[in-house]
């Protein structure tokens, strides 16, 4: 006869609701993982996607998820040049938030080497790649826009052809995709005012030079627009994305790290160095909140398993009075508390399954972090029912006689 | 045959001013199938004496016999105590102190069990038949009688069919009918079953039931003549 099950049966209501309260703290323990996860998935999707063999970026930085990196234009036509090298392919990337309809969208701007990348190894889930050099964009789904939908940004608007699914910037933003010069055009589409502040500051660093006092003819040329506007300057690259042939990646990588202007990058080392740079803070802050959260569960776990041990103790003494085996007590108290266990993890599982996918950051369930907190709850069970084993074994069946 | 015999037993709890003798030189003897009834005041050792013949607790001194088996040499156990409880003694308390989330079938079943003398569900069927409340196997005991419970409480101490049955004041919760009632039914099973029965009382009309009377007094034990 299984005490542990009959007892569980006939408080069947209280118990349950005690396990899925357990239940409920370790859903966040789940997330914690989950979450971190999701971190880790969100800060490498994009380096994943882009299949690029090298990263080339700007002298002594470390890659634009990382660093500020301005690289010229023309690097990219250098690179390609380099014999072994099968692509090379311009990047910019720039988080922005603008105005759409009644809300704000913030997005990571991705320039693509138009015509060479469309975006077509990005996995496009709905619609198509880019087609035209000029008007065109493809946006993560998380972003909330649809296929056909118009955005204005700056001064110009912009159909949504594509729609990517799960691409994200490192920061989590979802992914928006143009090519390159829409890009530029993007960010460097300042309002009036901007533009006007940013020639009276010219004007003024001009007039605080010697060559500013001697020449004034100098002003209406650094105040002509045609010279300053941005987006009529060329504008700077943050990386360059190779392709090398697989056998001569190494070759490549050696021959672009002679050259003084760039540092090279190979992609996993490009994801170490997310990981350690943002990812690592997240989990070291994700890591102690667990760990919190585990002591406090462990704490109440074992609490609750001491009051259902405390509540039997008469029936325990009389057990004993019975001739029961130091087995059978210990078997009861360590039963109820896997049965907690298990109703806890089922509790855990289907609440997060549920929940998990409306947290507004991804929470990525890995089997190893499933089966992890498993095994977790399963050693907390275990250890959490000591003290209501110890108890279990002093009660002294003695008293029952005189009650 | 003698189902126990006890001499000398000694106990005292405590140390100088505060020293109490709960026992002080008992000697006893049960016949298979014998009723006896102890009586005494409060504090005059009677639950130390169930507790120390129950092997619940053991005596400073004095030697303990169980069917002729040595268990207790001066004090000291030489038998394999556990083991004697689990198939030589029953109990039967004040309350029936049944596990309430057992019904009154898986209280003796779980007895059963522990023995591991019988088949649980065959002996409790034939246990919750022989005192009669067959019907009432399925119920648990929050939905029986006091009586109801005092007969699944003896039919438990009986599961193992033990050589001894030790009942403190069984019937204390019990109203003089159904305590009666009780009674009689211990002696029944003691002289049906060959066990011998022990039992705590303060109901001085019951005597009758009882084949010997033992009165304890400051921790002495002495035997009481039988009244008619």
């Amino acid at each position: 006869m299984n005490l542990a099950f009959r007892d569980i049966r006939h408080h069947f209501g209280r118990f349950m609701t005690t396990s899925a309260v357990v239940g409920l703290l370790f859903t966040v323990v789940l997330a914690m993982a989950g979450i971190y996860q999701g971190l880790v998935d969100d800060a490498t999707v994009l380096l994943d996607r882009t299949n690029a063999d090298l990263w080339v970026v700007q002298r002594g930085t470390r890659g634009p998820f990382a660093d500020p990196s301005r690289l010229d234009p023309s690097l990219e036509l250098r690179v390609a040049a380099v014999p072994g090298v099968l692509s090379a392919r311009a990047f910019t990337m720039q988080v922005l938030q603008r105005e759409h309809g009644d809300g704000q969208l913030r997005f990571a701007l991705v320039g693509l080497a138009f015509p060479d990348d469309r975006g077509d190894e990005l996995a496009v889930v709905q619609g198509h790649a880019l087609q035209q050099a000029h008007g065109e964009l493809i946006a993560d789904a998380s972003l909330g826009v649809s296929i056909g939908e118009v955005l204005r940004l700056g001064h110009d608007d912009y159909r949504v052809v594509g729609l990517t699914s799960q691409l994200l910037g490192s920061g989590g933003d979802a992914v928006v995709l143009a090519t390159i010069a829409d890009a530029q055009r993007i960010l460097g589409d300042d309002s009036s005012d901007a533009l006007i502040a940013e020639r009276e500051r010219r004007l003024a660093r001009l007039r605080a030079t010697d060559l500013g006092q001697s020449q004034p003819l100098l002003e209406d040329l650094v105040v002509d627009p045609r010279w300053t506007f941005p987006a009529l300057a060329a504008p700077p690259i943050q990386a360059v994305l190779v392709r090398a042939s697989p056998s001569r990646v190494a070759e490549v990588r050696a021959s672009l790290s002679r050259w003084s202007d760039v540092t090279v990058w190979t992609r996993a080392e490009e994801e170490t160095l997310i990981l350690q740079g943002m990812v690592a803070k997240a989990r070291l802050q994700l890591g102690l909140f667990a760990v919190i959260l585990i002591v406090t569960s462990s704490l109440l776990l074992a609490a609750v398993l001491y009051n259902l041990t405390m509540e039997k103790a008469h029936d325990i003494a009389i057990l004993k009075l019975l001739g029961a085996r130091t087995t059978r007590i210990v078997g009861l108290v360590l039963q109820q508390a896997w049965a907690m266990a298990i109703v806890a993890y089922g509790v855990a599982l289907v609440i997060g399954s549920e929940a998990f996918p409306s947290f507004p950051r991804r929470v990525v369930l890995t089997d190893a972090s499933v089966i992890g907190v498993g095994v977790l709850l399963f050693v907390v069970s275990t250890l959490a029912s000591v003290a209501g084993i110890v108890y279990a074994l002093r009660i002294d069946p003695g008293p029952v006689l005189e009650s | 045959m003698e189902a126990l015999r006890a001499e000398h037993l000694d106990k005292r709890y405590g140390t100088g001013e505060t020293e109490v003798w709960a026992l002080r030189d008992v000697e006893l003897v049960l016949r298979s199938g014998e009723v006896v009834a102890l009586l005494g005041p409060s504090g005059s050792g009677k639950s130390t004496l169930i507790k120390v013949l129950g092997l619940v607790t053991r005596a400073d001194h004095g030697d303990l016999w169980m069917n002729g088996v040595r268990i207790f040499d001066d004090g000291r156990p030489v038998a394999d105590v556990g083991d004697l409880r689990r198939s030589h003694i029953g109990f039967v308390f004040q309350k029936a102190n049944l596990i309430p989330f057992l019904s009154a079938r898986s209280n003796i079943e779980i007895a059963c069990e522990i023995g591991e003398k019988y088949p649980p569900r065959a002996r409790a069927d034939e246990l919750l038949d022989y005192l009669g409340i067959a019907h009432r196997g399925d119920a648990y005991p929050n939905m029986l009688s006091g009586g109801e419970q005092q007969r699944v409480a003896i039919a438990r101490a009986l599961a193992n069919a033990p050589s001894l049955i030790l009942a403190d004041e069984p019937t204390a919760a019990l109203d003089k009918e159904r305590g009666r009632a009780v009674m009689e039914l211990l002696r029944r099973v003691a002289h049906e079953q060959g066990t011998a029965v022990v039992i705590v009382t303060h109901d001085h009309r019951s005597l009758d039931v009882f084949d010997a009377t033992y009165e304890m007094e400051d921790g002495r034990l002495s035997a009481r003549a039988q009244q008619t």
